[in-house]
């Protein structure tokens, strides 16, 4: 076996949509690769660009931000004021310099275990050729 | 052209009235001549007011002063405070207005127009003299100004050493006021987002290495955020272990507490501490340019509330402190906000 | 000891010293500061001040104390990080900022003596360079007991005589850097001593802030505590810090912990300069603090240079570097406080009680 560089993710997901979706994948057995650790969170809404920029200073090599679809928010509109902060966040470490691939949001309900394979997966192999991580790192 | 004695007048009269507590404005220091931030108390000490593109300071910060002063007041005085803006300062007020910081009544503005100059910096006169002094600047002409050292006078262009944020600047008249001194002249600026788009032009790698080596530079004095009128939090996110400890905290509690960034001056925690920054900013910051000419290590601070700026314009429609009636721009949504980066 | 060293000899010189960590002023965009050096012969000693003191070298803003590691309930594994041997040379100090470490020194090298900061101390060589002209309008040196060419604190005092300096060694460090070098240095000529006495008269003529009968002012601080005259002063202030965080004599630090991992739990102790202007210093634990104000802030900053310090040292906290002066950014001069404070005349002057 190859020492293949394996990406570490960090994937913050809601917990009324796509942190139930992520446990039907599991149920229902569908295989996706081990590389994320998943923090259930209350709403996407609530994930502030402290919490991406911590996993990225922790070593993250990627981060997910998984919500519910709009207008299906469990709260209503916290979805809406996330997808305006990520865009944000997300424009301004590109704008430093971070690779814009290794933060992703995505919209996942709870019926979506497939799709939220699909985003590990894709979001795995995105990463792989980007190697780790370094910039926001933590060093000694 | 603005006329100082209508300025002198207009402040004198309303501390005669005592319509306003005290006067914030600007007059010049003992030993320089540039001005400093001045507040007035007494109608006759208004001889002291000063007003000229050395005027940089963005006078809305000593807004937030007061009301923390007002707040330990047993029997507050409960007129407003005079305070004299330009066009960016004004869309400062704007920003603390509408986020309900401060009441409209809780100030009385003089605002004043910039026409067709701004103000200076100081970086880039001290690099074209020299790194000579400047004894007196003279600001008559309309392109040039006169500086005197002691080789003598020197002719500068007003293009070369005005602040770069007035030189992209298109509010150089202010937007809210109770008086309005000098002209209200349209200007078309340079593209305010040039300096952005060269930054963005670059490879991940490179823009890395310019952000890195700018950072590392970085020896968190924090003077960029005690500058900005809207970074008014009574505890930052970057102290956040203070206002939470109480008496009765064990130690293992605050061993456990979050910290989101370490004290120490190193590359990871200082990138954390101005990306929250510049994402706190989003659609507040003003261009005002003080957090960038205050940086004791010239970092180009400016450049990462800009970039934010420019995408809040162009994702959003969305520009800071014109409307204080409008609702903060992540306090709200559109339905059509733009999406197609989200799978 | 006094050697004469020509201009075009200077990198020759360092470039024996190989064996030494050698910092130098250097220019990056508009700000000088003290880094390693990188090529001996683009040393360039021509310049104004840097932004931060020598003092990051001997006190750096961030240094680890011990490294903390438990990985199992009861083992606490606890590793001190000794200062590393590592001799040093600073090049182009400027007689201010050596007198402010001999100002540190009685903080810490007294009757307790820090480790670090000793050991950094004792491994530095300080090679000063006299000021022609002040390296700043704001420079005040001559009032608090300085001079352009102070010899207090450095190891070498270098003067520039334009195509040649004028070496003074100073301490046996200062011989032993000399020493490497013997063949390169020349016997100072009469001519180079009067150009020296010429050089020295100038200097000091050309220092232009002063603070006449500066004697005046720790006592009377001593009646100006409760005064309203510290509320007026302290209106423009932002308290940013940047005066407490450049000043070359301010020692002030923290002491906290880094966890690098909860489990198993590692970590380390550091510590970190602080300042008296942000808000967290000195609040209590009940979230009371004694200095809420601004004016209590700018208070303390004048009383600590002016008054505590000289009464128990006898000696100001103050080198006069004006730095303070030159990047507060609204406008708050300390000469210019220090000469009200003098003149002061009110009715509400008293000693203080306590």
């Amino acid at each position: 076996m190859s020492d293949q560089f394996e990406p570490k993710i960090v994937a913050f997901l809601c917990k009324w949509c796509s942190s139930a979706g992520s446990d039907l994948a599991g149920v229902s057995r569908m295989k996706y690769p081990p590389n994320v650790v998943p923090i259930t969170v209350m709403c996407s809404g609530s994930v502030s660009p402290l919490y991406i920029l911590s996993a990225f200073k922790r070593g993250a090599d990627g981060v997910l931000v998984s919500g519910c679809h709009p207008g299906d928010c469990h709260y209503i509109k916290g979805n809406y004021y996330a997808r305006r902060r990520i865009a944000l966040v997300k424009k301004i470490l590109e704008f430093i310099g971070l690779e814009p691939q290794r933060l992703q949001m995505s919209w996942i309900s709870a019926a979506e275990g497939s799709k939220y394979t699909e985003t590990i997966k894709d979001f795995v192999q995105e990463l792989k050729p980007l190697g780790p991580q370094t910039r926001l790192r933590r060093g000694k | 052209m603005v006329n100082l004695q209508d300025l002198k007048k207009e402040v004198q009269k309303i501390l005669k009235e005592g319509k306003i507590k005290y006067f914030i404005g600007y007059e010049k220091r003992e030993d320089e001549p540039f001005a400093k931030p001045s507040f007035i108390k007494k109608p006759e000490d208004v001889e002291k007011l000063t007003w000229n593109p050395t005027c940089v300071h963005n006078l809305a910060r000593f807004l937030v002063f007061e009301k923390r002063r007002k707040a330990s007041e047993k029997e507050p005085d409960e007129r407003p405070v005079g305070i004299m803006v330009k066009g960016c300062d004004s869309r400062a007020i704007n920003v603390l207005i509408q986020e309900k910081f401060i009441n409209r009544e809780d100030v009385y503005i003089i605002g004043v127009s910039c026409e067709n100059t701004g103000v200076i910096d100081e970086k880039k006169l001290s690099k074209k003299l020299k790194n000579k002094q400047a004894q007196k600047i003279d600001f008559g002409e309309k392109d040039n100004f006169v500086v005197t050292t002691n080789d003598g006078k020197m002719k500068v262009p007003s293009k070369e050493i005005l602040a770069d944020n007035c030189l992209e600047c298109k509010t150089n008249y202010p937007v809210v006021y109770d008086v309005f001194l000098g002209e209200k002249i349209e200007r078309k600026p340079e593209d305010p987002f040039e300096s952005i788009k060269k930054i963005e032009s670059l490879s991940p790698k490179e823009k890395y290495n310019f952000w890195k080596e700018q950072i590392d530079k970085c020896i968190r004095c924090y003077a960029c955020r005690s500058v900005c009128p809207m970074c008014y939090c009574d505890e930052c996110v970057v102290d956040s272990i203070e206002l939470s400890v109480t008496a009765e905290t064990t130690a293992d509690e605050k061993a456990k507490k979050i910290i989101w960034t370490e004290k120490s001056p190193v590359s990871s925690e200082n990138f954390t501490y101005h990306l929250v920054r510049a994402i706190h900013m989003a659609g507040r910051c003003v261009d005002c340019g003080e957090c960038e000419r205050v940086c004791p290590v010239d970092i180009p601070i400016r450049l990462l509330n800009k970039k934010l700026e420019k995408e809040v314009v162009e994702l959003f429609d969305y520009e800071a402190g014109f409307d204080s009636d409008r609702p903060p721009l992540l306090s709200s949504f559109k339905e059509k906000d733009p999406q197609e980066f989200i799978r | 000891m006094d050697k004469i060293l020509k201009k075009n000899s200077l990198s020759q010189w360092i470039k024996k010293l190989e064996s030494y960590t050698i910092y130098a002023p250097v220019k990056k965009d508009q700000v000088w500061e003290y880094e390693i050096m990188e090529s001996p012969d683009n040393i360039e000693l021509d310049y104004p001040n840097t932004v931060l003191s020598p003092k990051k070298i001997i006190f750096p803003q961030r240094e680890v104390f011990l490294e903390f590691n438990r990985s199992d309930e009861n083992d606490l594994e606890i590793k001190e990080i000794l200062p590393e041997e590592k001799p040093t040379i600073v090049f182009g100090v400027r007689p201010c900022d050596a007198r402010a470490l001999t100002i540190t020194d009685k903080v810490f090298r007294s009757d307790i003596k820090d480790i670090y900061y000793s050991k950094k101390r004792e491994q530095t060589t300080l090679v000063g360079l006299a000021c022609n002209t002040p390296p700043s309008p704001h420079c005040f040196c001559t009032s608090v007991g300085g001079n352009p060419y102070s010899k207090e604190g450095l190891d070498i005092l270098m003067t520039d005589l334009g195509d040649r300096y004028y070496i003074e060694s100073i301490t046996e460090k200062g011989y032993k850097l000399i020493n490497s070098a013997k063949n390169l240095f020349t016997q100072p000529k009469t001519e180079d001593k009067k150009a020296l006495e010429k050089n020295r008269t100038e200097s000091k003529k050309k220092i232009q802030q002063q603070i006449k009968d500066i004697d005046k002012i720790p006592p009377k601080l001593n009646q100006m505590f409760d005064s309203p005259f510290w509320d007026e002063q302290s209106l423009g202030c932002i308290r940013c810090g940047i005066c407490t965080y450049i000043c070359p004599t301010c020692h002030c630090f923290d002491i906290s912990d880094e966890i690098t991992s909860t489990f198993p739990l590692q970590g380390k102790r550091i510590r970190t300069w602080d300042t008296c202007q942000f808000p967290s210093f000195t609040m209590h634990s009940s979230g009371h603090n004694p200095r809420p104000d601004r004016a209590s802030r700018l208070r303390q900053r004048v009383f600590h240079k002016f008054q505590y310090f000289v009464e128990r040292y006898q000696e100001y906290m103050c080198i006069g570097c004006g730095r303070c002066v030159d990047q507060c950014p609204v406008g708050i001069n300390i000469i210019e406080i220090l000469k009200k404070v003098r003149d002061y005349e009110s009715k509400s002057l008293h000693a203080k009680t306590s």
